[in-house]
């Protein structure tokens, strides 16, 4: 099928699940994209100057384009929308195309979640019906069963914090764990020498600024650090557990028995139920439903996670992925939490 | 002039000595008609080569567009630069000159940041807190990202510096900063330290070749002998 034709025929199945179509602009504030994602996150934008001297630049991805939308209308209450267009992202692999083609769906402001995300799963299930494959998986993961593993674990609190901050990117994520195996936090030759300066701090006035960071802050954080250190041993248990937990994949039906008898085996007070799984069906169409608890690697995803692979022409393409962010508004400047989650089809 | 060598050394500074030191142990006498504000020069008895005297920022640009065949710089200058124009450059011989590393640093009185780890968690709290990004003043923008990046630290913005970075965390202009070190006693007298694993790239003074120059059989001799005697 050409491609238009299976873009129509993909707009029209999300239409028939309630959506409302939207325009979305072409170009942002780059100042958005580099405070929502990152210094770092500014090499993929293609950005530009207007006549004011103010940076703009091409949408990079039609998500942030879409909650931005929200926020800046001062949108409240649920909405069901639908977009389609050009993302535009530079790219270090010379084989990926800088022009991504999207459609995009999304629930922003709605109280119901669970059903919002058995929603989102359902319309890109029933636009897959648009696509030609002979098989494929329907892989969904939740990023809040691996936050509350996390509270769990016997680390300092920095550490987990660290530890969700950078779930989603591997290679990162990865050298944390080695860290967390090996190395102690405090080394105690630099925390005589600092001793020394935090007496000398102490007699200062707290609120006193240096370089941005209030001399009171500085010395919170140092007690803080020095009282709550990490020892190697713990962290190397710590670390065994979570690989072995994001190593849990298993048809969706034994998601909940899977997960719980980890939790058990592991002495962590944990149970999950189905409520974390929007579908309990091994089997939908022509695809097997699996649960695996590394997927989500976006760093806005929080909550429910999902990819769609399919097998065509002996090839296995990922046409489809979605998930719940419900801290990317507030991210993008809302005072109050906007739940969001979505779903877009890669063409 | 057919076949004639440009070579761009840099106009001032450290790394110009040195330079003129090496020419000076390969018996290669530069000339200066004009005195030693002239930017243009030659080499006694060598009428196929140009010497320019430039910015050593602009030497890396201008190999990168093959106005300069040969060109001394240091190597985080050309690591900074963009990827179209280090594709273009090889770094043909290192020099024991002009040795100088790129660090984070920051003040002294931050004791509860001892690593790059600490900073990523301060990054975090002070964007979640003051809801704006820890500043980074620097002259090496893209090393710094990359560098931030790769230690974990995402939450930080950019100040463009072009010199005395090093007051910039006292003037309120940024909480931290990158810059190119030989001793550290600059940052030292200026109230700043480096983070322990801070370090982003040992550079040293540099010759450079433009890619395509490499094909000339007369440059190639002209560029071994600069590398054996320094």
């Amino acid at each position: 099928m050409k491609s238009k034709n299976l873009s129509e025929n993909i707009l029209r199945s999300v239409k028939s699940k309630g959506f409302k179509y939207i325009d979305l602009p072409s170009v942002i504030e780059a100042n958005h994209i580099v405070q929502r994602s990152g210094e770092n996150f500014r090499k993929f934008i293609f950005s530009f100057t207007d006549q004011e001297g103010k940076e703009i630049c091409l949408r990079p991805d039609l998500t942030i384009v879409s909650c931005l939308r929200y926020l800046e209308n001062n949108l409240k209450g649920k909405e069901k929308i639908f977009y389609s267009g050009q993302a535009y992202r530079k790219s270090q692999n010379k084989k990926d195309s800088i022009i991504r083609n999207q459609i995009g769906f999304e629930i922003l402001g709605s109280k119901d979640e669970k059903n919002d995300d058995k929603e989102i799963i359902n319309t890109s299930l029933k636009s897959l019906q648009n696509l030609k494959y002979s098989s494929g998986t329907l892989t969904i993961g939740n990023v809040e069963i691996f936050k509350l593993l996390i509270s769990k674990l016997e680390i300092p609190a920095r550490w987990k914090l660290r530890l969700l901050r950078h779930f989603w990117r591997d290679e990162y994520f990865n050298d944390l764990l080695k860290r967390l195996e090996t190395n102690a936090d405090i080394d105690p030759t630099v925390v005589e020498v600092d001793k020394k300066k935090f007496l000398d701090l102490l007699k200062q006035d707290p609120s006193t600024m240096i370089a941005g960071r209030s001399i009171g802050e500085i010395l919170k954080r140092f007690d803080t650090k020095i009282k709550d250190p990490r020892t190697a041993s713990k962290g190397k248990k710590v670390s065994k557990i979570i690989r072995s937990f994001l190593k849990i994949k298993c048809p969706i039906n034994n998601a909940v028995k899977e997960l719980n008898k980890f939790f058990k085996k592991n002495k962590i007070n944990l149970a999950v139920d189905q409520k974390y799984f929007p579908i309990s069906s091994n089997k939908v169409s022509k695809l097997n439903v699996m649960f695996s608890t590394s997927g989500g690697k976006l760093e806005y995803y929080t909550g429910m996670v999902f990819k769609i692979d399919i097998k065509s022409n002996s090839k296995i393409i990922n046409c489809c992925a979605g998930g719940r962010y419900d801290g990317l508004i507030s991210d993008l400047g809302s005072k109050k939490k906007v739940s969001a989650v979505g779903a877009a089809f890669n063409l | 002039m057919k076949d004639l060598i440009k070579i761009g050394i840099p106009s001032k500074g450290r790394l110009r000595k040195d330079v003129l030191n090496i020419f000076k142990k390969n018996k290669l006498k530069l000339i200066s008609k004009r005195g030693d504000r002239d930017l243009f020069g030659s080499v006694k008895a060598k009428k196929n080569i140009q010497i320019i005297y430039l910015h050593a920022r602009q030497i890396i640009e201008r190999l990168a567009d093959k106005s300069l065949d040969m060109g001394f710089s240091g190597l985080d200058l050309l690591k900074e630069s963009e990827i179209n124009i280090q594709k273009n450059i090889n770094v043909y011989k290192s020099y024991p000159y002009g040795k100088a590393t790129l660090v984070v640093a920051i003040p002294n009185d931050f004791i509860d940041i001892f690593s790059m780890a600490d900073l990523e968690e301060v990054a975090f709290e002070f964007k979640d807190k003051k809801k704006r990004r820890l500043r980074v003043a620097t002259k090496y923008p893209n090393l710094t990202r990359e560098f931030f990046y790769n230690k974990g630290v995402t939450q930080f913005s950019l100040v463009k510096s072009v010199g005395s970075t090093e007051v910039a965390p006292f003037t309120g202009s940024s909480e931290l900063i990158t810059d190119i070190t030989s001793t550290g006693s600059t940052l030292a007298a200026n109230n700043l330290r480096i983070i322990n694993d801070g370090y982003i790239l040992k550079s040293e003074l540099c010759m450079m070749v433009g890619k395509s120059s490499l094909k000339n059989k007369e440059f190639q001799k002209l560029a071994k002998l600069l590398s054996t005697k320094y």
